[in-house]
């Protein structure tokens, strides 16, 4: 199964055209805030180009289902917990526009749609229950925040399918049946893979790049002067 | 490097304006999702094929590949509007294999297009050229960055996942585990890294926060462009001939 980007063509213009609309001014409002991030502190320009590229390869990753297939995480958690989601929105819009042109996943017509579950509701969502969740600790906040940014981001995709593809009988309801039923079986294992392994990234980072973390945010200096109290 | 990236650079269209490029397939594009699908689609996405392998000589194998993934997506997309659900539970929808029919040849016909321009432009010539019809700076910097900082956080990947592989290290499932998170936080440190080494070396050369490349400079106005809709309104024609007759 593909990460869940709509291929070319396959949204009507209206739709394609409406979502590119409803996606527009979050990635206006991320571009000014990346505006403002360079303006401050130019060096950030090359740490958020090694941001792209590395939110790139994550979703390029292929991750073990527990349905036994495989597939790949949609980054969005990480990226957002890592570099907030107004910054997360762009890189997102970015990874998407290269992963078209480059790996031929996803389109230019369907940029928008796109852009707006994998680059806007997806990582806002997993940021938002991450920092809920913080105060249960570092990994379940990042678990829960990289299970929901991965699962809402296949529920609007679900949703922008059963808006252009209502079905005949039941309309709107029954597509969102249809598409919410087939994402549920494979898409729910994969959301519980993509938490895990984000987990495993963030665990992995919090011992060898700390200082990364801090600077980001992710870790305060109470969690790193506490670690390091713990007797080897 | 990435095989559509690959095939864009060496592509005899390269010497052509990629605004030109981009009317020849943006018009394509257009044909492809606004004309009735049947026969426009089909149309569209002959006059593409034809124009992609005669005229651009865009690799057969290249292309067939790069379709591949995103054809089988929307064909198993459309398998669902082959049911229908109502109140009697779930049966054949009586009109679900020409919707599906319609989806798929549309999706095939835009994907010709899409990757019609994707192999015979670099993104690396298109993206400079953004700043010029009013794409903010600072986002077409950062995107240019991401893209050659892309191949080499892949090439790093590969690497990894070889040695890794070398070392047993996707034997068994859990082992599989182990082995992607190390790969992804090895990535994201070895990504930081690159890019704080590459900001110290430019501040040792006067680094401002402009990354100034040279572009190659593209004669714009040729013959090329003159032709450019010419596939996109002959798809058009065809269509309405057709429809009408």
């Amino acid at each position: 199964m593909p990460p869940v980007h709509i291929a070319e063509g396959y949204l009507p213009p209206l739709h394609a055209v409406a979502w590119t609309a409803a996606a527009a001014p979050f990635i206006v409002h991320g571009v000014i805030r990346l505006g403002r991030e360079v303006r401050e502190n130019p060096e950030a320009k090359l740490l958020l180009g090694a941001s792209g590229a590395f939110c790139f390869v994550l979703s390029a990753l292929k991750i073990p289902s527990v349905t036994g297939s495989c597939s790949h995480p949609t980054g969005t958690g990480l990226g957002a917990i890592l570099f907030r989601p107004p910054i997360m929105t762009v890189l997102g819009t970015i990874t998407l526009l290269f992963q078209a042109l480059l790996l031929a996943h996803g389109g230019l017509t369907t940029l928008g749609a796109n852009a707006f579950s994998m680059a806007i509701v997806g990582p806002w969502a997993g940021y938002a229950v991450y920092r809920a969740c913080r105060g249960f600790g570092l990994l379940p906040a990042v678990f829960a925040g990289a299970f929901v940014a991965d699962l809402t981001t296949y529920c609007v995709t679900s949703v922008q399918l059963a808006l252009a593809f209502p079905d005949q009988e039941s309309g709107f309801a029954g597509a969102l049946a249809k598409f919410g039923g087939i994402f549920a079986v494979t898409q729910i294992p994969l959301a519980i893979s993509e938490g895990l392994l984000t987990v495993l990234v963030v665990r992995l980072l919090r011992s060898s790049a700390a200082e990364d973390l801090l600077r980001l945010g992710v870790l305060r200096q109470k969690d790193v002067a506490t670690k390091e109290q713990v007797p080897a | 490097m990435l095989a559509i990236d690959a095939a864009a650079y060496r592509s005899p269209w390269r010497r052509h304006h990629p605004a030109a490029k981009a009317l020849l397939a943006g018009t394509l594009l257009i044909c492809a999702v606004s004309l009735p699908p049947w026969p426009g689609a089909p149309i569209t996405a002959a006059i593409t094929l034809a124009v992609a392998l005669g005229w651009a000589r865009v690799p057969p194998g290249m292309l067939l590949r790069a379709a591949r993934t995103p054809v089988s997506f929307a064909l198993t997309g459309s398998l669902t509007f082959l049911i229908t659900i109502s109140a009697d539970g779930i049966g054949w929808a009586p009109d679900g294999a020409r919707r599906m029919a319609d989806v798929v040849a549309r999706c095939v016909a835009a994907l010709l297009c899409q990757l019609l321009f994707a192999s015979t432009t670099p993104v690396a010539d298109a993206l400079p050229r953004l700043i010029r019809v009013g794409v903010p700076a600072v986002l077409v910097e950062v995107a240019l960055l991401i893209y050659r900082m892309l191949f080499v956080v892949l090439d790093t990947t590969r690497t990894i996942r070889t040695a890794q592989a070398g070392r047993l290290g996707h034997r068994s499932i859990s082992a599989t585990w182990r082995s992607l998170g190390g790969l992804g936080s090895a990535v994201f440190v070895r990504s930081f890294d690159r890019a704080r080494r590459l900001e110290v070396g430019l501040a040792g050369r006067g680094y401002t926060g402009a990354l100034t490349v040279a572009i190659k400079e593209i004669p714009l106005r040729t013959r090329f462009l003159a032709v450019a809709p010419l596939p996109g309104l002959l798809a058009v024609v065809a269509t309405l001939t057709l429809e009408r007759g």
